[in-house]
């Protein structure tokens, strides 16, 4: 063991083994740096996306939830809390009005907090107070515009059922108010220990009872989440934030794989860094193996010493990778600290481990198979250097290299499309490569009897160094690929995030509009400079009857859609983002014998009470009946910041009926003002306030492009060492050429012209795959992983030949430039 | 013969494919060498020379015939048998000198003592550089030492681990008639204070003449000096 630290420490020294070194302390660090950050960053973001659902997950049901559950979960020291959520009419002398009402218990919320006020409809952020217990047993908080709409004010008491509750605060904020259709009267919040008194909730009364758990223990709380799904009854639902609230999830979800693409192509061009350097340290020890063979060494020996030392230098750069991607989550975590005010939470244990085994498992598949041969060299070659030795073959080096790619990829992304989609690509990068390579090459044999000067010189360098010249153009377009689909799936992304939330996506839904009330809030739209989006009419109605049965209990209790009333339409045109996937519509629509109008239906909604195409269904909009029939089914975007409608009819069927309107609208933080004035002349009307829900999207996507930014820039170091590490590699032999010329009396303009264009040649070849293998590579990715729309880039196929011509001649100039500036003797001495 | 043989060759031969077939490069050879007796093997390029030095030392292996080193019958063992053998008996002094680049002249020497696991390695290694009168080069890299420099290096590595019998390939073949000279000096004068086996190949008359016996291969033959 001792030798082998001696035999370490001396080839470090020498300069050997730095390379492989910093190439996996570079893996480690960004690999680390990366996955802890995104963990932290994951974790944040779950509890704070979690703040807007009250909870880290919630179990809703029409039913008390089970009573055994509350014990478990204090015996796991997860927080638990309750609330139960139904309409009720409140009172107040001869003023009423159909209020939401939501009855909570101590320590509700669990994630985010009430914001409460002294003043009605309060701006000004000096007038707001965060609540931190709940109302007191006898009060309320109420929504600012249930004061006019019951003509009272604060300090006065409102009839719940019953009771009687004194109205002590207004309530500016509160979690979980994020679905602007569950309700339509003004919130009531009110003890859960004022509940029975009240005596609104009797048996068979609708109410949504939620039993709210949350836990800084993810992985726990998720193992207790698991172990309660087969527990649910089919009354209830376990809601989370990705069900929740679908935008932030998904955005949420976008940017964890892309971090953890960025994270796996950094380690994977660290881990072609590695490769090389092996490859090349391996060559450079072929005639040490030898002396030491000569010396008495056997092969077990030989092999001990140079696995030793490669797990030596696995453990320590591991180790010292560890420490920097340590400082660098840090560095980025306080930098957002800084910029954002966020803090972000603390990092499981299982990205350190993972990070600092995933340095040795780079080693032991890129590194090691390099130097596997080492053993075999026969010491005889220590007499007879032109003894043939046999080298790892590249392809078995390439196999192993992708098998680790794999498997490094499924354990950090638990993704296998993401895992297969980057294996293909990079085996079809390998193919296109080995052919394009071959072709190009071949049709550079026949150019180069057309050119003069050094573009002869080095063209004829590449056909003879074939081999080499195709692993080295193979290295360059892997390297080149990788960071272009970086670059561009980063682009792409951050794009499309900002065409979801553009800067003037409608942050607030105007609901319940009157049809009495609608020129005047036009006009006062208009007068306010406020752009409405369309207008649309909205009715409620309930599903009774479908194909002429009546909907059973049963049913009832299990589907959503059929326990309350829907939120319904009608429209002749298909908005944007709404897709018929089946059936048809409007414009291709024809009633059947049976003369109905026809219903599009939401496709989820259909499944979930098991539509078809061309079933009757009879609503029920406040006693008066409409039958229709399926027209069609409908996919729509619930990102789209727009309304949305579960069943939308034909026009005309909803004539009879008398509908309130509803419309989103832009408001600049400056404006919000506007929404009292607009709530005290029209207290009937809903506002749904999502303008804080899109900047918590907007602050998302801000984390994440900037950890992304730092992120590429690290991946990008990465395949500078990359390229550095393949142009090092052929350097002694072209230096040996440079100095033969030189002292031949060749020109400087000869000897750097052919080094350059050598190395312009191999860099635009590889620029050309690379750009093939990055289209193929983004082309899964969109496909499989990342569910983008799929899009060529003109640009890059120009982009990418000239900018690998340029950069990899450039770092071939500044490896071979002091062999033109250098006496010949010494270069031939320092080559040989 | 009354002195015990240190290497012994019974009819070695040596035989390659070729893209042409079977070349014979070495024809029955047998060589019986003392211990402390000096051996030069001359010859023309591509006689065998090296592939006798080779098979002799047990870096290679014969087509047929067998060698005996320092009584270990090198033919009945694997190839990690023979470098325990060599580990224990053998030294190498190389045309091309063989050291290693990254290393420094003390280090150099080390290495084979390391090998063996030689807790002495350090001293020994600095002992043998300063006989070799490098003393004051120790922490230089061999790039940095001059040729007759680094023979004497490799010298010095050569004779640390105190080895029975030294093999020596063309030891002034890339050196300078003057500094060839010394070198010479230098390796027969370490091999008479240390009683050493030496067998060495050489185009040097004057070499040769320094050996106690000589034999002459041409075409894979010994044409003089026959046993």
């Amino acid at each position: 063991m001792m030798l082998a630290i001696n035999l370490l420490r001396r080839n470090w020294r020498s300069g050997e083994l730095k390379l492989l070194g910093f190439s996996l302390l570079l893996a480690v660090a960004v690999l680390s740096g990366i996955s802890i950050f995104t963990n932290r960053l994951e974790s944040t973001l779950i509890s704070e996306s979690n703040s807007v659902l009250g909870a880290d997950y919630i179990v809703r049901g029409s039913q008390p939830h089970n009573p055994n559950w509350p014990i478990a979960a204090a015996k796991e020291n997860i927080q638990q809390t309750q609330a139960a959520l139904f309409s009720s009419m409140v009172f107040a002398g001869d003023e009423m009005h159909l209020a939401s009402v939501k009855a909570v218990d101590t320590g509700y919320p669990l994630r985010g907090q009430f914001e409460i006020s002294r003043v009605p409809f309060a701006m000004n952020l000096a007038d707001i107070e965060i609540a931190k217990p709940i109302p007191a047993s006898g009060e309320a908080w109420v929504d600012s515009r249930l004061l006019p709409l019951l003509k009272i004010e604060l300090g006065d008491t409102v009839a719940v059922g019953e009771y009687e509750l004194k109205v002590t605060y207004v309530l500016i904020r509160e979690p979980d108010s994020a679905n602007p259709f569950s309700m339509t009267g003004a919130r009531l919040i009110m003890n859960i220990a004022d509940l029975e008194k009240t005596k609104v909730v009797q048996p068979g009364s609708r109410v949504d009872y939620q039993w709210l758990i949350a836990s800084d223990n993810i992985s726990q709380l998720k193992t207790f989440v698991d172990q309660l799904k087969p527990q649910l009854n089919k009354h209830q639902r376990l809601i989370d934030i990705n069900s929740a609230q679908e935008r932030v999830g998904r955005t949420l979800n976008t940017s964890r794989q892309f971090l953890l693409l960025s994270a796996v192509i950094a380690v994977l061009l660290a881990g072609v860094a590695i490769a090389i350097t092996a490859r090349q340290f391996s060559a450079r020890h072929t005639d040490q193996v030898a002396l030491m063979k000569s010396l008495g060494a056997g092969a077990t020996r030989i092999r001990t010493l140079y696995f030793s030392q490669l797990v030596l230098l696995g453990v320590i750069a591991s180790l010292i990778g560890l420490v920097f991607g340590e400082l660098l989550q840090r560095t980025v975590a306080t930098s957002l600290q800084q910029v954002y005010q966020i803090r972000l939470g603390d990092a499981s244990f299982y990205p350190y481990v993972l990070s600092f085994f995933s340095g040795l498992m780079c080693l032991v598949f890129f590194a090691l198979p390099a130097l596997w041969y080492l053993p075999t060299v026969p010491p005889l070659k220590i007499l007879r250097r032109e003894l043939a030795v046999n080298v790892t073959q590249v392809w078995m080096q390439a196999a192993l290299a992708l098998f680790a790619v794999l498997t490094l990829v499924i354990l950090f992304s638990r993704d296998l499309k993401l895992a297969l989609s980057i294996s293909g690509a990079l085996l079809a990068v390998i193919l296109v490569t080995i052919a394009a390579a071959y072709g190009l090459l071949a049709l550079s044999k026949k150019m180069v009897l057309r050119l003069g000067g050094f573009w002869r010189l080095a063209f004829a360098n590449l056909q003879r160094q074939r081999g080499q010249s195709l692993v080295q153009i193979l290295v360059f377009s892997i390297a080149i690929m990788l960071l272009f689909t970086l670059t561009i799936v980063r682009t792409s992304l951050i794009e499309e995030w900002k065409v979801q939330v553009p800067d003037d996506a409608p942050n607030h839904f105007l609901v319940n509009i009157p049809k009495a009330e609608l020129a005047q809030i036009q006009t006062m739209l208009e007068q306010n400079k406020v752009r409405p989006e369309p207008l649309y009419p909205m009715m409620r109605a309930r599903l009774t009857h479908i194909n002429g049965i009546e909907t059973t209990e049963e049913q009832r209790s299990s589907v959503n859609s059929l326990r309350r009333e829907l939120n319904v339409t009608w429209a002749d045109t298909l908005a944007a983002d709404n897709k018929v996937l089946e059936g048809v519509w409007w414009d291709k629509w024809q009633r059947s014998a049976a003369n109905l109008p026809g219903v599009s239906v939401e496709v989820d909604t259909a499944t979930e009470i098991g539509l078809k195409i061309g079933d009757k269904l009879q609503f029920s909009f406040g006693g008066l009946l409409l039958d229709a029939e399926v027209a069609s089914f409908r996919s729509l975007d619930w990102r789209s910041m727009r309304p949305n409608f579960y069943f939308i009819f034909e026009p005309g069927a909803l004539d009879a009926y008398s509908p309130t309107y509803i419309t989103s609208i832009y408001l600049p933080t400056q404006q919000k003002s506007f929404i009292n004035q607009l709530l005290l002349d029209h207290p009937t009307i809903l506002v749904m306030e999502l303008d804080r829900i899109i900047e918590q999207i907007r602050s998302i996507v801000n984390q994440v492009s900037d950890g992304v930014l730092l992120v590429l820039w690290l991946t990008l170091i990465g395949g500078c060492l990359v390229l550095l590490a393949a142009v090092m590699g052929s350097i002694a032999a072209r230096k040996q050429q440079a100095g033969l010329l030189r002292a031949l009396g060749s020109p400087r303009r000869l000897i750097v012209g052919s080094i350059c264009a050598e190395f312009a040649i191999l860099g635009f070849l590889a620029g050309l795959i690379a750009i093939i293998g990055t289209e193929i590579l983004l082309i899964s990715l969109q496909k499989f992983v990342l569910q983008t729309q799929i899009q060529p880039h003109y640009m890059y196929w120009l982009l990418s030949p000239l900018s690998g011509a340029v950069f990899v001649s450039a770092l071939g100039y500044i490896c071979c430039r002091h062999t033109v500036t250098t006496p010949p003797a010494v270069v031939l001495r320092e080559a040989a | 013969m009354s002195a015990v043989a240190m290497v012994q060759a019974n009819s070695v031969t040596k035989q390659v494919n070729t893209q042409e077939g079977n070349l014979t490069i070495l024809h029955p050879v047998s060589i019986s060498v003392l211990a402390g007796e000096s051996l030069a093997i001359t010859g023309a390029s591509g006689s065998g020379k090296s592939t006798l030095l080779g098979i002799l030392a047990g870096l290679d292996v014969p087509s047929s015939g067998e060698v005996i080193l320092n009584g270990h019958n090198l033919s009945q063992l694997d190839e990690e048998g023979r470098a325990k053998v060599r580990a224990g008996n053998v030294g190498f002094i190389f045309q091309s000198f063989q050291l290693l680049p990254g290393l420094s002249a003390h280090e150099n020497v080390m290495l084979p003592l390391e090998l063996r696991g030689d807790k002495a390695a350090s001293s020994k290694a600095r002992e043998f550089l300063e006989r070799v009168g490098l003393a004051q080069r120790l922490h230089h890299y061999p790039q940095q030492l001059s040729g007759g420099e680094q023979q004497r290096v490799a010298i010095a590595r050569a004779f640390a681990s105190e080895p029975s019998v030294l093999f020596a390939d063309e030891p002034t073949g890339n050196l300078d008639s003057t500094t060839g000279a010394r070198i010479i000096e230098l390796l027969f004068e370490l091999n008479r204070a240390q009683g050493t086996t030496l067998i060495l190949i050489t185009h040097e008359e004057r070499l040769a003449q320094l050996c106690q016996r000589r034999i002459e291969l041409a075409a894979g033959a010994i044409v003089s000096g026959r046993e």
